[in-house]
């Protein structure tokens, strides 16, 4: 059993980690061998990382710097640095303690060493310009806005819209994906991924508990939005008398066309993004669980395996083939892949429609040996949680 | 002279392709404050025009927005544009002038 588990499951680092420090030396052998085993598909250097006490100290550190209102970056006052003490200034310490988080959920989830994977630095600028509704990331830094007060807050409010900025960084260093029509929709998607994952990973909610919304403190409470979009559902983050209905397209039959310059935000890139957003909740929600886990995972793998032009369709397809790969071909987490770009009107390349129809076929009731070892591993994973549960609480009693 | 300022693009650029324009008409304005407003338009005008005239693409950053002032004047309009990730102190300075001074309903 121990050989299957090691062959056909890719646990999540963070999951090693507990894993490997388990009382059960059985539980610490096949954690040893599952980590052996992805050490081929991950690459030794980030199995390496996945270990906090071999990781090389004092990396990717955090630090806040104060615009005061201005927009000059080089002008910025330092507010707060990794060792140093706590601000008195609630957005400095909001940035930081996020920026915080997404480092530790890149780490420990995708065992990659901050922005570029080799421990780059999170410079964070707040109280950028003057009522300034935006966040933004210039290739080095990410840089936050208070909001106008009138529409928008201060924008170092959302975890999910400070992670979008920083998985903006992450997806430059990975593929650099253009900015514009469908590759900058992509961009924009996983970074909306990546947010919604880190807030749901710093709550422990799982795909059914969460919203799914990106930006829900962004807008005053004067605004009735919900928020800046859902992931859930494209199209109806907002519907207000000021600015209308989110225009957000969930399905290809409503692709957005719009020039490639900043007043066609560069080919709709944040009205498209809809699109690859709802493929990645429909994954999650269908495989069911954390979205960071498989789903995540897969996101992940494909993003690294894409290029600077992929498109729509080839995103899709090497979700669909890395699905394949991290799991078995014709898994529940590859059949969940293909339901869901089927659901927004993307076919997968080379794959009949029947095959995407018997997607509805519930994990781990296949009747052959693999579905019964990821049962297994399913149970193993849950045991693991509660164990790490007790742990946690066994400390905090004593 | 009237000057508008548009807003385009960035984390929320479906919400601010629905909101109208921000207009200062001068004519509405105290003489001080419209005598403030042609000098920072004058000292802002050389460092767009720098930027205009640059043969090299602006930069994409990834959610930046680009703001847009259009001057009208006796018959004649010009316009003014910068982005989040490359923008002038001189434009910065007219940005927030503008902010400060639009009519709020
Ligand atoms: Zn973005």
């Amino acid at each position: 059993m121990t050989s299957e588990f090691r062959h056909h499951c890719i646990v999540p680092p963070y999951l090693l980690e507990r894993l490997l420090k388990d009382d059960d030396g059985e539980v610490r052998q096949a954690a040893l061998n599952t980590m052996l085993t992805t050490a081929h598909l991950r690459g030794e250097r980030a199995v390496r990382a996945a270990f906090p006490g071999l990781a090389t100290p004092g990396n990717a550190r955090r630090t806040i710097y104060d615009c005061r209102n201005t927009t000059s970056l080089p002008f910025a006052v330092l507010a707060r640095s990794e060792d140093g003490p706590e601000a008195a200034d609630v957005s400095v310490n909001r940035a930081f303690d996020v920026l915080g988080k997404t480092r530790d959920f890149f780490q420990r989830v995708f065992a990659r060493n901050s922005i570029d994977g080799h421990g780059m630095r999170l410079d964070g600028y707040v109280h950028y310009g003057y009522e300034f509704a935006n966040a933004f990331w210039d290739g080095r830094q990410m840089v936050f806005g208070d909001g106008d007060g009138r529409v928008f807050s201060d924008l170092t409010g959302s975890i999910s819209v400070i992670a979008h900025e920083l998985g903006h960084g992450v997806t430059e260093h990975t593929t650099g994906l253009e900015y514009h029509n469908q590759s900058g929709a992509l961009n924009e998607s996983m970074s909306d991924v990546f947010g919604a994952m880190v807030e749901q990973w710093t709550l422990g909610q799982t795909a059914e508990q969460a919203d799914w919304l990106i930006g829900r403190e962004v807008f005053t409470p004067q605004i009735e939005a919900d928020a800046l979009r859902s992931m859930k559902a494209p199209g109806h983050a907002w519907n207000t008398e000021k600015f209308g209905k989110d225009p957000q397209p969930d399905h290809m039959s409503k692709y957005v066309n719009m020039p490639d310059t900043y007043e066609g935000d560069w080919g709709a890139v944040h009205y498209n993004s809809g699109i690859p957003n709802k493929a990645f909740y429909l994954t999650a929600a269908t495989i069911g669980g954390y979205s960071w886990e498989a789903p995540g995972l897969i996101w992940y793998e494909a993003l690294k395996a894409s290029n600077s032009e992929t498109r729509f369709q080839e995103f899709a397809d090497t979700t669909y083939r890395k699905a394949g790969e991290l799991y078995e071909t014709g898994s529940a987490e590859q059949m969940a892949v293909l339901g869901a770009w089927q659901e927004v009107g993307i076919s997968i390349t080379g794959v009949s429609a029947g095959l995407a129809r018997a997607r509805n076929r519930p994990a781990g009731k296949n009747g052959d040996a693999t579905a019964a070892v990821r049962a297994l591993t399913a149970q193993v994973q849950e045991l693991s949680r509660d164990v790490a549960t007790l742990k946690g609480r066994a400390t905090a009693g004593g | 002279m009237k000057v508008t300022l548009a807003t385009h693009g960035g984390l929320a650029a479906p919400v601010l392709a629905s909101l109208p324009p921000d207009v200062v008409d001068t004519h509405a304005l105290p003489e001080s404050d419209a005598a403030e407003l042609s000098r920072l338009v004058a000292a802002a005008v050389p460092a767009s025009a720098a930027a205009a005239g640059n043969p090299e693409p602006p930069k994409r950053a990834p959610d930046a927005m680009s703001h847009s002032i259009t001057v009208e004047e006796g018959g004649h309009s010009s316009v003014l544009v910068q982005s989040d990730a490359d923008m002038s102190p001189e434009f910065a300075a007219l940005l927030r002038w503008l902010k400060e001074h639009v009519a709020r309903d």
